[in-house]
């Protein structure tokens, strides 16, 4: 009797780590790993990868101190991927906004949107800092 | 009978309780995976942007040594430099929202260089105008620390050669090949203005209506400049000036040789 009752238990308990371990491989394959996160990342991924390329030979910190708007806006829009749309703020090092126009392709509001920061020096002989927050969203 | 139905009911229980903490484990263990999935892709987000945050400074520090170089080599103090890495240096400090965030400076005082600056327009057609700066990062993050030295070294170098044949009366058609280099390669001029030494000893500017002045750009950071002056004594001396794309002067006088 005795010997009995311990091989069921001892099936019982290979049975239950048999459990555990398919419910282990079952998560790893079936949930998804948070796919609005992922997005943002690219997203972000994007938005730095614009503004780093913009600032490589010191255009972007030469078009913000010649308030050139338009030429920030059209490089972005070839920079960034079809279907991201964008908003740009550029702040002086007093973080006071220095954008006289709004700097975007679309509109954002409604949307759920990754914001990422860069800084930059303008390359000139008077130099000035700038903190740009560039907000993305990936259009419907 | 009754001791039966009680036997099985108990028996029924255990394995109700089984499956029960089963079910649980199964739960506990798919809530843990999912919170790790999702803390694991929240620390590659912020570590990413940790990595562009440095590129950004290290980008920027660039920008202000080339900066402080054009403005030097236009005439500015030596200081500029100090003061324009002092500067980014406190700004820098104040903008990582997620750690602490540090950034040293140290110009370069091994000769020829004097407070980060090495400025040297000489006469035998060598003209040099350069910054150094070594620096360190230190972040000390929510997701990782750093510390990464790094130095900038901005360097404009101008190479002037020149010949000259001699024409009718004091008359010399003078050629002067210009080499432009950034960082020891090739680079673009902005402007370039050559001069010639008169026989008062002025410095003149060529004219292209009365001394043929021409320029040719070879695309390559090679110019060659060619004009005919009125010079009478063998001795032509020639001086370029000029100005790189991210407006760095340097300027360099060469003697001509006869061909």
């Amino acid at each position: 009797m005795f010997d009995k009752k311990g091989q069921i238990r001892i099936i019982e308990a290979f049975l239950a780590i048999a459990v555990i371990f398919s419910a282990l491989i079952f998560t790893t394959i079936t949930f998804p790993s948070s796919p609005n996160l992922a997005k943002q990342k690219s997203l972000a991924s994007f938005g730095m990868q614009a503004l780093i390329k913009l600032d490589l030979n010191g255009t972007l910190g030469k078009l913000i101190a010649q308030e050139n708007w338009t030429d920030i806006k059209q490089s972005l829009d070839i920079s960034l991927p079809i279907g991201v749309s964008f908003n740009l703020t550029i702040y002086d090092e007093n973080l006071s906004p220095i954008n006289s126009q709004v700097i975007q392709n679309t509109n954002l509001l409604g949307r759920e949107t990754v914001s990422v920061q860069h800084v930059c020096a303008s390359q000139s002989q008077n130099i000035q800092f700038f903190i740009l927050c560039l907000q993305l969203a990936w259009t419907r | 009978m009754d001791e039966m139905t009680e036997m099985r009911e108990k028996k029924n229980s255990g394995q109700v309780l089984l499956i029960a903490a089963f079910i649980m484990a199964f739960l506990l263990l798919s809530a843990g995976l999912y919170i790790f999935e999702v803390g694991k892709i929240m620390g590659e987000v912020e570590s990413n942007s940790l990595n562009d945050f440095v590129l950004a400074v290290k980008l920027g520090s660039r920008h202000v040594v080339v900066g402080s170089l054009a403005n030097v080599s236009n005439g500015g103090s030596n200081s500029v430099l100090k003061w324009n890495l002092q500067n980014w240096s406190s700004f820098i400090d104040k903008q990582y929202q997620f750690g602490k965030s540090v950034l040293n400076y140290t110009l370069e005082e091994t000769a020829p260089y004097s407070s980060g600056i090495w400025i040297d327009w000489g006469t035998d057609g060598f003209g040099v105008s350069s910054a150094y700066a070594n620096l360190t990062y230190k972040l000390l993050g929510r997701e990782a620390n750093l510390n990464q030295s790094y130095f900038i070294n901005i360097t404009t170098t101008l190479l002037v050669e020149s010949t000259y044949q001699v024409g009718v009366g004091d008359e010399k058609q003078v050629n002067v090949t210009i080499n432009l280099l950034n960082e020891g390669k090739p680079a673009l001029a902005k402007q370039i203005t050559i001069y010639y030494k008169d026989q008062l000893n002025n410095w003149l500017i060529p004219d292209e209506t009365n001394n043929n002045y021409t320029i040719s750009d070879y695309g390559n950071g090679t110019y060659l400049a060619s004009f005919v002056a009125s010079i009478p004594s063998p001795n032509v001396e020639v001086s370029a000036h000029v100005f790189d794309q991210r407006e760095i002067y340097v300027q360099a006088n060469e003697t001509s040789t006869q061909i």
